[in-house]
């Protein structure tokens, strides 16, 4: 395994629960998974496809999104919601993000005590 | 006609359960849709727009899976090591037993010698297909079930001696055992085939009564096979009291018959010793007195030799504890 693709492999395990994270807080305002995934990346949180349609679908079925059938367009799209269990777990997950990252930055800076 | 499109929600929604099978085809048209509008707005034709994100999703059957979160490994982490110890298990102590009773019973039904053996290896090879087979079959059904079977939970019970410097020694005992008692056990059969003396018909005279086929002969190779399982055993756990009498037991179970069969003129062939000239003077005399001891004797020895090192091995335990 070259050194490309170990740094590959850490950066995905990195990036793996915040995509959860980033969806929650994203979904507050309701959209479909295209349109999802285009503004996920823009933000600059890289997310595949493959890994985002999927996840989706979990995230239901956990019941922490929500979902809605839209047909106004020529083509039907679902849009999923963010659900009240699911803005509990965002909340969650955000004060996780930042204790890390104050403890990161701790690390780095060298007075973790 | 069916578009690609078509085609390959088709192919996709057949690997899902028929509940969420609509759900997931309109999700998939979307998703579809979706990528194909986004590559020709970056100027693709529609048609290899089309293929483009078709391609791009992969076999249709992987994508499903990965959507349903349905496992696509036979056997997963989670019950992977319960399947390969209950495996390894029978492998070691079912097949050799039925193995082993399938020559009995061929033996006992008055088959030839080779003919007993060649059907109980065919029978052991079948044997070994059915028990990886039907543990794989039911491993692999308990991993795609929704309930959560309990697995054995890990205690340090469980953790293996680690393997001193007797261990080794252990090692070439097996290879040892092995290798003598394959060759005893060929050696009995063999004797019924080829022999130093032949009668007038050309045939060859066995050193062992062919009337002993009927039960000892058999009995005796069964319990070849079993020494065989015993030296494993020794192998694998080391010399402790219970293998000893177990090595008791073996040892009572041969000599005992071995010796009877001797001392009533039972063992050898008649004919056999007609040719051989039998008895030699007063050699035959002490020759015969020989034979009886050695019988009585080595088996002695053999579990003299296993106290012995259960002895031993108690005390290195002692002394690496002591360390």
């Amino acid at each position: 395994m070259n050194t490309d693709e170990t740094t590959a492999g850490h950066l995905q395990e990195l990036r793996r629960g915040t995509v959860v994270l980033a969806c929650l807080v994203r979904l507050r305002t309701p959209d479909y998974g295209y349109a999802l995934l285009e503004s996920l990346n823009e933000l600059g949180i890289t997310v595949d496809a493959n890994t985002l349609y999927p996840l989706l679908r979990r995230l239901e079925k956990q019941g922490l999104l929500t979902s809605e059938w839209n047909t106004d367009d020529a083509r039907p799209r679902k849009f999923y919601r963010t659900s009240a269990t699911g803005e509990q777990l965002a909340g969650a997950l955000t004060t996780d993000w930042r204790r890390l990252d104050d403890a990161l930055t701790r690390l780095t800076t060298g007075d973790e005590r | 006609m069916n578009t690609l499109t078509d085609r390959y929600v088709w192919a996709a929604a057949r690997n899902v359960p028929e509940v969420q099978r609509a759900e997931f085809a309109n999700e998939l048209r979307e998703r579809i849709g979706d990528e194909s509008d986004a590559l020709i707005a970056s100027g693709h034709s529609p048609a290899d727009a089309e293929v483009a994100a078709l391609t791009d999703l992969g076999d249709p059957a992987a994508l499903a899976a990965h959507y349903v979160d349905r496992p696509l490994h036979l056997i997963g982490p989670r019950y992977f090591l319960t399947w390969w110890r209950l495996l390894k298990l029978l492998l070691v102590v079912v097949l050799p037993i039925a193995t082993a009773a399938v020559l009995l019973a061929q033996l006992l039904s008055g088959d030839a010698v080779g003919q007993a053996i060649g059907e109980s290896i065919a029978t052991g090879i079948s044997i070994a297909v059915h028990l990886g087979f039907w543990t794989t079959l039911v491993f692999a059904i308990i991993e795609r079930s929704p309930s959560t079977v309990k697995v054995e939970i890990w205690t340090p019970e469980q953790l293996p001696q680690v393997p001193d410097a007797g261990r080794s020694h252990w090692l070439s005992d097996l290879i040892a055992s092995a290798v003598f008692l394959v060759f005893f056990a060929g050696a009995i059969i063999w004797q019924q085939f080829f022999s130093v003396y032949a009668d007038d018909a050309g045939q060859p005279i066995p050193l062992l009564d062919p009337e002993l086929w009927s039960f000892w002969l058999p009995y005796f190779l069964v319990l070849i096979a079993l020494e065989l399982l015993f030296a494993i055993a020794v192998y694998t756990w080391g010399w402790n009291w219970w293998l000893v009498g177990a090595n008791v037991v073996l040892n009572v179970a041969f000599a005992v018959p071995a010796l009877w069969l001797f001392l009533t003129g039972r063992l050898f062939n008649e004919d056999y010793l007609d040719a051989a000239g039998w008895p030699w003077a007063e050699a035959g005399g002490i020759i015969a007195t020989i034979i009886a001891v050695m019988f009585v004797v080595i088996p002695t020895w053999d579990v003299a030799e296993g106290i012995i090192k259960t002895v031993r091995g108690r005390g290195a335990t002692r002394v690496t504890a002591a360390v």
